[in-house]
């Protein structure tokens, strides 16, 4: 049977966002709504920055652990709420890119991500992952999990087949069937 | 030789991309399969939703707590939950000539004694230490309560002064004070007569915790350091700052955080070998703290009591082997 995951919603309009936020600060069980909303976004953005995937992990659960502490001194001014997580993220990259430094025994001199400030590339590159990762989430179950298994996870062909009972054949079938489709839905991006 | 499909010719360009980390050759591939293969960087980039939902979890659980632990209960507690001049989370040394273990600590580390309370039989049932801002107990080691080599990290204003000091008290040399730790402070070690590690650094240009900058920390080196983390933020309301991992997610160094003081932790390797250390820590509301973390899979050692000395007092065992005495001061003499 083909399962279909459900899309995820996309940012709401700030005026939406706003009642969110201010929900969330009454009540912290709500900020599971934020953290569902924005979780990618601060995933990908920490990525186009740190390419490791413990240390994207663990700074990605900093920046959220700090949002959820200092959600209540957060004012309303306008702005993405996506902003004021995007720079917790970046003081933590910061600070990350320091310790790593001092771990290594380097001179002061910081890794040249660590202080870039946020462009429209990088906006384009964390909307245009996002999307992505949404038509990830789309695809028939059994090709989801293929892929997630095989890219996300490291695992081999052989592997896999063995944990879904299929051939490596079958398997190699279903990961070209994923990507053709995915392909098929992004056009020539990401090429 | 027969002609492969496009999905094999997929997974093999798809392999070589992965073992090697870099484009295969065009040849390798059909215009189907070449079209392919560039998703594999973005595929790569995915988060994992194991993480995804272990992160939420963990948000949801201080949520959680925060919300049981925050209204009316602390409201009833007294704000000032330490006694006086208790900054710290204070290791315990159980050890067999406490007597001994004072003198070495004011001969060593400069200590004063302030407090000692001696059972019929001449051994000592309690005793505190003062060491710059902060405090270090003890008490002989008896059968419930066996001595444990413990390792304590002590910021001093002159590490090689100190260190020198420590030797002549009859410490032994692990290695001497020297500015090539990867803190960046200067550091040394040196094993007391007791067989305790005591890490004798001066800070270099950073700045203490929110109780200000503290001459005692507890050091736990743990196996499995990583799943010290979510235990001691589950049971203890703990928060990790500073946590520091290798690629593979060993723990190099964590501070944690607890009700405002702090102790460190790090993954034993080599001749550094995990430990099993008593800890004393003063908490807005022990009976509570006591509860979350038995729920959390802490090993109730002693149910929340009021003690003599006016405190609520409990003991747990955490997962590691350590035992950790938590208390919250009800008011009265602060001696």
């Amino acid at each position: 049977m083909v399962v279909r995951r459900p899309a995820q919603k996309p940012a709401p309009p700030s005026g939406d966002e706003r009642l969110l936020v201010e929900a969330a600060q009454a009540d912290a069980s709500k900020f599971d709504v934020l953290y569902e909303l924005h979780f990618e976004r601060v995933y990908f953005f920490i990525v186009s920055r740190v390419h490791d995937r413990t240390v994207a992990e663990d700074l990605t659960s900093e920046v959220f652990h700090k949002a959820l502490a200092n959600l209540s001194t957060y004012e309303w001014r306008g702005v993405p709420f996506s902003a004021w997580l995007y720079r917790i993220a970046s003081n933590g990259i910061v600070d990350h890119y320091k310790r790593s430094n001092r771990e290594q025994q380097l001179d002061d001199l910081e890794h040249p991500l660590a202080h870039r400030e946020l462009s429209s590339d990088d906006l384009e590159f964390i909307e245009r992952h996002v999307h992505f990762f949404r038509l990830v989430e789309q695809l028939p179950e059994v090709q989801r999990r293929v892929v997630c298994e095989r890219f996300v996870e490291d695992r081999s062909i052989r592997e896999i087949a063995q944990r879904l009972s299929k051939t490596e054949g079958a398997v190699k079938q279903l990961q070209f069937r994923a990507l053709q489709t995915l392909r098929a839905q992004i056009g020539d991006r990401h090429a | 030789m027969p002609k492969r499909s496009p999905a094999e010719r997929l997974d093999q360009a798809i392999t070589a991309l992965l073992a090697a980390a870099q484009p295969v050759p065009a040849a390798n591939s059909n215009a189907t399969v070449a079209r392919l293969v560039p998703l594999v960087r973005a595929l790569r980039a995915l988060p994992r939703a194991e993480f995804k939902a272990a992160l939420k979890a963990d948000l949801q659980r201080r949520i959680s707590m925060n919300e049981a632990t925050a209204p009316s209960a602390a409201a009833a507690r007294p704000a000032n939950f330490r006694r006086a001049n208790f900054p710290n989370i204070a290791p315990y040394f159980l050890v067999h000539g406490a007597p001994a273990f004072v003198d070495f600590l004011v001969a060593a580390f400069e200590g004063t004694e302030r407090i000692r309370v001696p059972r019929p039989d001449g051994s000592v049932m309690h005793a505190e230490v003062s060491i710059g801002n902060s405090v270090i107990e003890m008490g002989d080691a008896n059968e419930q309560y066996p001595q444990r080599p413990m390792n304590t990290h002590l910021y001093v204003p002159d590490a090689h002064a100190t260190y020198a000091r420590a030797l002549k008290a009859g410490a032994t040399e692990i290695y001497a004070p020297s500015d090539k730790h990867p803190s960046g402070d200067l550091w040394g070690a040196a094993k007391d007569p007791f067989g305790n590690t005591w890490y004798i650094a001066t800070r270099k240009d950073w700045s203490g915790g929110p109780e200000g900058f503290l001459a005692v920390q507890p050091y736990l080196h743990l196996r499995d350091a990583h799943k010290m983390i979510p235990f001691i933020e589950a049971a203890l309301g703990a928060k990790a700052t500073g946590v520091h991992k290798s690629p593979d997610g060993i723990v190099r160094h964590a501070t944690i955080e607890i009700a405002g003081a702090t102790l460190e932790i790090d993954e034993a390797q080599g001749d550094v070998q995990p430990t099993q250390s008593y800890l004393h820590v003063y908490v807005p509301d022990a009976d509570a703290l006591y509860a979350q973390a038995v729920a959390a899979g802490a090993e109730g050692l002693q149910a929340p009591y009021t003690a003599p000395y006016g405190e609520r007092s409990a003991t747990i065992s955490d997962p590691f082997g350590n035992t950790w005495f938590l208390a919250t001061y009800l008011g009265g003499d602060q001696t």
